[in-house]
């Protein structure tokens, strides 16, 4: 106690607050004790390793998509030279106007914005739906009907192709075409006989988007059930007795919380569909509107029949893909940081 | 008096009794409105298209020329015509190897990035972003780019190519296995482990497309896990390491098994699966293509389902829950 008192000055500054002043150790041995102990040294260790190993899984991430850029701008000379690796020495435009041009890109540009646009839009808000119902309401077989969920997810979309194509291209929900004539069919039209056929038109994707089937809804579904229980009852509860109804509790209280979870399922359902080939092949014939897997292949001014006609071939597709990721890259910078918002809102457990 | 009040009592609880039950008949009813869209679809169209796709398996199609199309029963043919298709069962056999070997990597993987990317550090959310391009954007179309890329590759590898860095191709340069074998051999290890190790790190652009999704969920684990247990952790001098094996771990571990099915289910349904290519390969050849694939892709799905439920069931042994009070 007295040692105490001799190595530390308290000096009473006001009447409720005072200073104590005590001989410090140096510098220098603060410095050594602080950086030079193994829990130091370990961190340090540590945070390399941990630098190390995310800068290069960033390079394996990144890297195809430099080189495929770089291989874009390469001209026909470059592909026959040998120093040519990835940088290219005669940088050229011609491969993106030729796929511009011949290859209908703008239009396919279009139309799989109008697609992805919509499915994507129909999916969010279908399956924020759905995931609600799932997670806020106990109603009987809701379990059930959620394994229903799950069992959409895990059976494979190939098992379902030959039946699916069928399903549309014959469309007719329980006979219900077959009853209501004219008037209904003429806006899908093309119709054969007691079916209309829905090949080659946005309405596939759309009914698929609608009922919550199409690609990874399952996921989604999952994903926002998981988002919306983690939603206190006391906000819905608190809407209730101010007397909202369940649906207005849902589109006024509830939605706007999880605008940055459903912006996440929306970036999923629009890339997804953007650069979907399963369905767009199953439900597109060459007859039909120019999507973005028309454009994958070489224009007819760049087909070469050279040594390196390989490494052409490849270097057009690998630019189709730049193409075709362009607009999804954009959108990407600018939605990112809500995926990650939605990832740390969305507390998934159990 | 009394008789009155308690009659008015009595009345009070049957009237709030029933209001209570109306309630809740209610909430149940709204319940059934929100999923009415899927289970609608489910009903009319997803239902149909199952039964069909069923049905397909065991029929042949003729399509009539004047629209419309004929089923012919023949049985068991096409599962016969399956199994008798060596390439098919090959396909098979590997696919189901393969996955043997990917689902603990990319169950380890993501964990292990997830956890990093949970970690406070500087250039997180540069890292975040940049982590989950691959899960949105080298899928469908991109991935059989790529596909067809190494393809051209491999054929041309005799030549000069230039480096596309895409799948095999940019991965062959990063280990040897030969190489990796000798270093092994010293260490006495068994020549299995080299071999992983190698087709680990050579198919490591595969996995980190691959994990995408799993880092995800994983992620909003952690996210999960409330700070005041590891705080208290931290207060009884816990070491970091004894905190992970103890608190993380456990507490993930429901996540472990969402995605464990995930990945199950995700590699037997993607596009890049071999067994799904060929299938569709054999959904796109003339004549009964499209019926054989039917049968092809159920057998594919029964082993699907014993797959997950083997997972399942050796991960649900070590799955623990927190109880909620």
């Amino acid at each position: 106690m007295t040692n105490q008192a001799n190595e530390t000055k308290v000096k009473r500054e006001s009447k409720n607050k005072i200073r104590v002043e005590f001989d410090r150790t140096p510098l220098l041995e603060r410095l050594k004790g602080r950086y030079l102990s193994t829990f130091f040294l370990g961190k340090i260790v540590w945070y390399i390793f941990r630098l190390a190993l995310l800068i290069g899984v960033c390079y394996v991430i990144l890297f195809p998509f430099y080189s495929k850029i770089s291989s874009s701008f390469m001209s026909a000379e470059d592909f026959v030279d040998v120093t040519v690796r990835l940088v290219p020495k005669y940088p050229t435009l011609d491969t993106y106007e030729a796929i511009i041009t011949e290859n209908g890109y703008l239009e396919a540009l279009l139309n799989t914005f109008i697609l992805s646009v919509t499915c994507a839009l129909i999916q969010t808000f279908v399956c924020s739906f759905v995931g609600y119902g799932f997670a806020k309401f106990k109603f009987k077989f809701n379990k059930l009907l959620f394994m229903l969920v799950v069992f959409t997810m895990i059976v494979p979309h190939s098992t379902l192709q030959l039946s699916m194509f069928m399903e549309f291209r014959y469309f007719d929900i329980l006979g219900i075409m077959n009853l209501l004539g004219g008037g209904v069919i003429d806006t899908i039209r093309l119709i054969d006989g007691t079916s209309v056929n829905l090949i080659n038109t946005y309405w596939p994707l759309w009914i698929l988007s609608v009922t919550a089937l199409a690609f990874k809804n399952g996921l989604y579904i999952f994903m926002l059930r998981q988002f919306f229980s983690g939603i206190p009852d006391e906000l819905e509860e608190s809407a209730a007795v101010d007397g909202a109804g369940v649906f207005r509790t849902f589109i006024t209280i509830v939605l706007p919380n999880a605008i940055p979870m459903m912006i996440t399922v929306f970036m999923f359902a629009f890339s997804w569909q953007w650069t979907d080939n399963f369905y767009t092949d199953l439900f597109y014939t060459t007859s039909g509107p120019v999507l973005m897997p028309d454009i994958v292949s070489v224009p007819l001014s760049l087909a070469t029949s050279s040594a390196a006609s390989n490494m052409v071939t490849t270097a057009v597709y690998n630019t189709c893909g730049i193409l075709i990721l362009a607009p999804l890259l954009v959108m990407y910078v600018f939605l990112q940081k809500y995926i990650i918002q939605g990832i740390e809102r969305s507390g998934i457990t159990g | 008096m009394a008789l009155f009040r308690k009659s008015a009592k009595q009345l009070g609880i049957v009237k709030e009794r029933k209001k209570g039950a109306s309630l809740q008949a209610r909430k149940a009813r709204s319940g059934w409105l929100f999923v009415l869209p899927f289970l609608l679809g489910f009903v009319l169209v997803y239902l149909p298209i199952i039964i069909g796709s069923l049905k397909y398996c065991f029929h042949e199609i003729d399509i009539l020329t004047g629209g419309g199309y004929e089923l012919v029963w023949v049985g068991l043919d096409n599962f016969f015509k399956a199994f008798e298709d060596a390439t098919f069962v090959e396909t098979l056999m590997t696919g189901l190897s393969g996955l043997i070997i990917d689902i603990p990597t990319i169950l380890l993987f993501s964990l292990f990035i997830a956890i990093l990317l949970n970690q406070k550090m500087i250039g997180r959310a540069a890292f975040r972003a940049i982590f989950f391009i691959p899960v949105l954007l080298t899928t469908g179309l991109i991935a059989s780019i790529d596909a067809s890329n190494s393809l051209g590759d491999y054929m041309d590898s005799a030549g000069e190519s230039i480096d596309t860095g895409t799948g095999g191709s940019a991965a062959q340069e990063i280990v040897s296995a030969t190489d990796l074998q000798s270093l092994f051999s010293n260490m006495v290890v068994g020549g299995e482990l080299a071999t992983y190790v190698t087709q680990v790190v050579n198919n490591i652009f595969d996995i980190v497309n691959r994990s995408g999704v799993q880092m995800l969920i994983f992620l909003a684990g952690l996210q999960g896990i409330s700070p005041s247990i590891y705080e208290s952790c931290q207060m009884e001098g816990a070491s970091p390491w004894e905190t992970f094996w103890k608190i993380t771990l456990p507490m993930i571990s429901p996540m472990i098994l969402v995605n464990a099915i995930y990945t199950v289910i995700d590699s037997f349904t993607s596009e890049s699966n071999k067994v799904m290519s060929y299938v569709n390969e054999v959904y796109n050849r003339a004549g009964d293509g499209n019926v054989l694939s039917s049968a092809m892709s159920w057998m594919y799905f029964l082993l699907v389902i014993v797959v997950v439920l083997v997972v399942v069931g050796i991960i649900s042994r070590f799955v623990f829950y927190q109880k909620k009070d």
